[in-house]
């Protein structure tokens, strides 16, 4: 009579499907929903977007709200105190309109940062893309590459970098200037976004569709553009909202240094350089620069977390 | 059993490393490969006499040669009998070569500076994890409450906001702004007074500011970490297991809670190791510490290439054992973990 | 009164959720004597882990205890403070877990943690604590005792590990032992060693015991009663030979009647229970089982019947048997 396996009572399956009975929706349409309903999240969106307006006006504010051009002098008005009509947030050492160049400069702030994001997801997906999914010693190849990128540090790496690109003859990569910024951060940058997507790829791979698809005799460029990217294009999203942030702060620390866009493009990181000389007698030229790049960090930082937890909950303890 | 373990990483650390190597020469010998300081400024030489210089320098040879000699093959083949004639030693001697500035061997450089960087970022890091330990534990204790709040907050903040802009922020206010009202002041860069620098008391003052900059950044993500590590721990049916047990609450946490909830911090730490030297390059800058991170800068800007190869190198060696010592050390703390 | 070693009376224990608060364990009394084995059955959600756990002073925020007793040896738990609790935990009342995997502490080894409660009950120093666990688990059927104690969990086999647990609840000689789905995650053939096991431990040491199981099969072995549980509440409780003749609430009725049987005829087809377990945040009026039941009558549907005596050592809380319907007769009727 002592038999454990007769007669247990099985747990009703059917528990499982719901009782409130949510209609199947698309995957992208249900995570825009879940990003929607995320307020301060989405708030920080919106703040983001309006930063990208503004940064994309710069040219036409300066012209007609501002009055004032990001670089030319104007010597007699240096330090010019915030509050004035003339000079919103005042002016620097050099009498220009730190609201002017705080514009300016959010332009080349998110240039840098969404061109970077973007080259390190071009560089970082492929790679992560053809390692997982051909695997073998092109996946050992690779990931050994990913290995040394990342263990070098970015900072030693950049400042070698950015200190020896004039001297890269016929591609003149100036760091002084936002496109070779760009693509030198990105070389830096891309190695954790190949581990992550090779992850995911791995996963995604061994999935019904994919083997079923296989065996219909796809091919293996069209199984990779057609089936793997649109599934692993959810982490890819996620990985960059997540990386926008610290992108910005590293730009604005190359800047800041000296190693990255020079004076006088106006940048939110060279602005804050300059500032340091005058900090007996001008604050505001060390506090606006700075809770620009706060601000804005803060605001991609919060919104990529609503991002992530908006299109894959798994991810939730993803950095 | 441990110490195969160690050494089977290392053994798979080492292709890593080498590959290491030949990123940083390529890029060296790409730019800045025939580069001889002075050279080009000497106004009596002749192209043919430069011609000449490179070639005794072995400037004019392949790459491969050209990196052979640099990591000092050449020189242990030489010591075996393997190589006729005198040859320098390289990077597998621990020589870095040598400053195109000044001509001394980088590794001196290297040297002089590292205690800084290692006493700023040890201490910051020692900061990070006193403190952010604890405000994981009282998060994840007390999840939802006004103080958990208030610390989720300030993480997300410590994770956002420039570390060298927080240092302007701070030597604002406590240098400039204290001394401003004649208020006690703390110093505003570097690692000692050369006034009366030199005793303790004034050394710690120069350490306070560069050393709540790094932590502050470090404890925003571990006390996160903590945070929801303890959480997950704090659900695991052996906490249940130690409850049923009867003991108090604060054993419950302190003995079977924290523990397994701090290993994975370990390995966090451990794989962080990158932006802690990073991290502390743009502080040490802003602070005129004299560590590694100014170091690179000083000579980035003065076009002493070899140096800031040697150092972005010397870095990595750090950054690669700083992560085989987390692999071990989590090995060691927990039991799970195999050595295989 | 209160003669028994445990007794329960009307406990209900509260879960706050999105949808309004939850009864999980809803007006349940029942009581336990001294060497007696006690069986809990229902299905997955029926209340049975939050009524131990209750009993335990286990029950975690946001739930809470929100009437009710639970007399031990005449005292009410439920008004214990924690440190009152934590004297009792471990030392009288002792739990052993379905999972023995996750219920054991990955970074201590096992020797350590089952002698823990001797050394938090009985000031046992860890040397003596170590012995003492050496014993038990020879006791326990462990094999090669001295070597296990130095092992890590991970490195014990499932049954070793459940064999450990219950060695940790019985270090402190506990007069009541908790047992809730003890084998559930384990191998067949273990799940058969670990019964015997607390079946042995049982009459060894006069242990009073609650065992927590789906498994009808295992109540008849090892139970001398058996209490079902339904939508948190108990439907039937009665010696366990009595119920499984007579079973005198619809829903024991259908369990035993999923129940395959040697002695049964083998055309008669098996019927697993229809329907879902009510929802419960929107439990149905009158008796919560009426949906599925077969045997209903208008009266069900308004008003939920009181456990009462159906026959003499019986308690049913349906109003078609305590109008003295037989159910294994009706149910030839009903199919
Ligand atoms: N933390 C909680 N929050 C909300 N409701 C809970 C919580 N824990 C338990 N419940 C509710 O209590 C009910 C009873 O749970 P319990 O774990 O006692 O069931 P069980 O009979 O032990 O089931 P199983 O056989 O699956 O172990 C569940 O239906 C659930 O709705
Ligand atoms: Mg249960």
């Amino acid at each position: 009579m002592l038999d454990p396996t007769a007669g247990a009572i099985e747990a009703p399956v059917a528990q499982s499907i719901g009782r409130a009975g949510r209609r199947a929706r698309g995957y992208w349409a249900e995570s825009w929903e879940r990003l929607y309903s995320d307020r301060i999240g989405f708030a920080c969106g919106l703040l983001i977007l309006l930063f990208g307006v503004l940064a994309l006006a710069a040219p036409l504010l300066s012209a007609v709200v501002t009055h004032h051009d990001p670089v030319r002098q104007n010597l007699a008005n240096t330090f010019a105190l915030p509050g004035q009509f003339t000079f919103p947030l005042g002016s620097d050492e050099l009498g220009r309109d730190t609201l002017t160049r705080l514009i300016y400069g959010a332009r080349v702030s998110l240039l840098v940062a969404y061109l970077t994001v973007i080259l390190a997801l071009i560089i970082g997906g492929s790679v992560g893309m053809l390692a997982g999914y051909f695997g073998g010693w092109l996946d050992t190849v690779l990931m050994r590459v990913v290995d040394m990128v990342l263990s070098i540090p970015s900072i030693y790496l950049l400042i070698l970098l950015t200190a020896l690109a004039p001297r890269i003859g016929p591609v003149s990569l100036n760091p002084g200037n936002p496109y070779s910024l760009a693509v030198i951060i990105a070389l830096v940058s891309w190695g954790s976004l190949a581990r992550l997507v090779r992850a995911d790829v791995l996963s995604v791979k061994e999935r019904d569709f994919m083997l079923a698809t296989r065996s219909l005799g796809a091919s293996n460029w069209r199984l990779m553009s057609r089936h793997l990217l649109p599934n692993v294009l959810a982490v890819m999203v996620v990985a960059a909202s997540l990386q926008v942030g610290a992108i910005i702060v590293t730009e604005a620390a190359l800047d800041f240094i000296g190693l990255g866009i020079t004076p006088p493009t106006a940048s939110w990181g060279n602005m804050l350089s300059n500032s340091q000389v005058y900090f007996y007698h001008s604050l505001w030229l060390v506090i606006l620069p700075g809770l620009a790049i706060f601000v804005t960090v803060l605001a991609m930082n919060v919104f990529g977390n609503t991002v992530r937890d908006a299109f894959d909950p798994r991810l939730r303890e993803m950095r | 059993m441990l110490w195969k373990y160690a050494l089977r990483r290392i053994i798979v650390a080492l292709p890593v490393l080498l590959g290491v190597t030949v990123i940083t020469y390529g890029l060296i010998y790409l730019t800045a490969g025939d580069l001889v300081p002075g050279l080009q400024l000497n106004p009596n030489l002749r192209p043919e006499d430069i011609a000449r210089i490179k070639a005794n320098l072995g400037l004019d040879q392949p790459f491969l040669v050209q990196y052979l000699n640099w990591l000092g093959v050449p020189w242990l083949l030489h010591q075996v009998g393997l190589w006729p004639g005198a040859v320098r030693t390289g990077l597998l001697q621990g020589d870095f070569g040598r400053s195109l500035l000044d001509g001394s061997p980088v590794m001196s450089h290297i040297l002089e500076r590292l205690p800084y960087t290692l006493e700023l970022t040890s201490l910051a890091i020692l900061v990070g994890v006193i403190v952010a330990i604890p405000m994981g534990v009282v998060g994840a204790l007390r999840r939802g409450s006004p103080a958990d709040h208030f610390l989720t907050s300030l993480s997300v903040v410590g994770v956002s906001i420039p570390n060298f802009w927080l240092a302007l922020l701070l030597v604002l206010i406590f240098s400039v702004g204290a001394f401003q009202l004649g208020l006690p002041h703390l110093p505003s860069g570097g690692a000692a007074s050369s006034v009366n620098g030199g005793d303790v008391l004034d050394r710690l003052a120069h350490l306070v500011l560069p050393t709540t900059v790094l932590a502050f950044g470090y404890l925003a993500v571990w006390s996160r970490y903590t945070r929801s590590s303890m959480l997950e721990s704090l659900s695991q049916d052996y906490v249940r297991t130690a409850r049923a047990k009867g003991m108090s609450e604060r054993r419950v946490v302190y003995v079977h809670t924290l523990r397994n909830a701090v290993i994975p911090l370990v390995t966090l730490i451990g794989l962080e190791l990158p932006t802690l030297v990073a991290g502390g390059a743009v502080v040490e800058i802003v602070f005129s510490w004299p560590g590694l991170g100014r170091l690179a800068l000083e000579r980035a800007v003065g076009h002493d290439y070899t140096t800031v190869m040697g150092l972005t190198l010397f870095t990595a060696v750090l950054v690669i054992a700083g992560n085989l010592l987390a692999d071990v050390l989590y090995a060691v703390l927990d039991p799970r973990i195999r050595y295989t | 009164m209160s003669e028994h070693l445990l007794q329960v009376e009307n406990l209900r224990t509260e879960f706050p959720t999105r949808d309004g608060v939850v009864g999980a364990v809803d007006g349940v009394s029942f009581y336990l004597d001294p060497g007696e084995t006690l069986g809990i059955v229902g299905e997955s959600g029926s209340g049975k882990s939050i009524t131990v756990l209750s009993i335990m002073g286990l029950v975690q925020r946001p739930g809470r205890i929100a009437g009710g007793r639970v007399l031990y040896k005449g005292n009410d738990l439920v008004q214990f403070s924690q440190e009152q609790l934590q004297e009792v935990r471990g030392k009288d009342l002792a739990m052993i877990f379905q999972d023995p995997m996750t219920s054991l502490n990955p970074v201590y080894r096992s020797g350590w943690q089952v002698g823990e409660p001797l050394r938090l009950h009985r000031g046992l120093d860890r040397p003596r604590s170590l012995r003492e666990a050496v014993s038990m688990f020879r006791k326990v059927g462990m094999p090669e005792p001295e070597q296990r104690v130095q092992s890590y969990p991970h490195e014990l086999s499932g049954g070793m590990r459940q064999r450990a647990m219950i060695a940790m609840g019985l270090t402190t000689g506990p007069s009541v032992l908790i047992a809730d789905e003890p084998t559930t995650a384990l191998d067949v053939t273990i799940q058969a060693q670990i019964l015997e096991l607390l079946k042995k431990v049982n009459a060894e040491y006069n242990t009073a015991t609650i065992l927590i199981t789906h498994n009808l099969g295992v109540v008849a072995g090892m139970c001398e009663r058996v209490m079902v549980m339904y939508a948190g509440r108990v439907v039937e409780e009665g010696p366990t030979e009595d119920v499984f003749a007579n079973p005198s609430h619809p829903y024991t009725w259908s369990l035993l009647r999923s129940l395959p049987r040697l002695d049964r005829d083998a055309k008669e087809p098996l019927r697993a229970l229809p329907g879902l377990p009510p929802d419960l945040t929107d439990l149905p009026s009158g008796c919560h089982f009426h949906p599925r039941c077969p045997f209903r009558i208008d009266r069900c549907v308004d008003e939920y019947p009181p456990l009462a005596a159906v026959l003499p050592a019986q308690r049913a809380a349906c109003w078609v048997t305590q109008a003295g319907v037989d159910l294994n007769r009706a149910g030839a009727i009903v199919g």
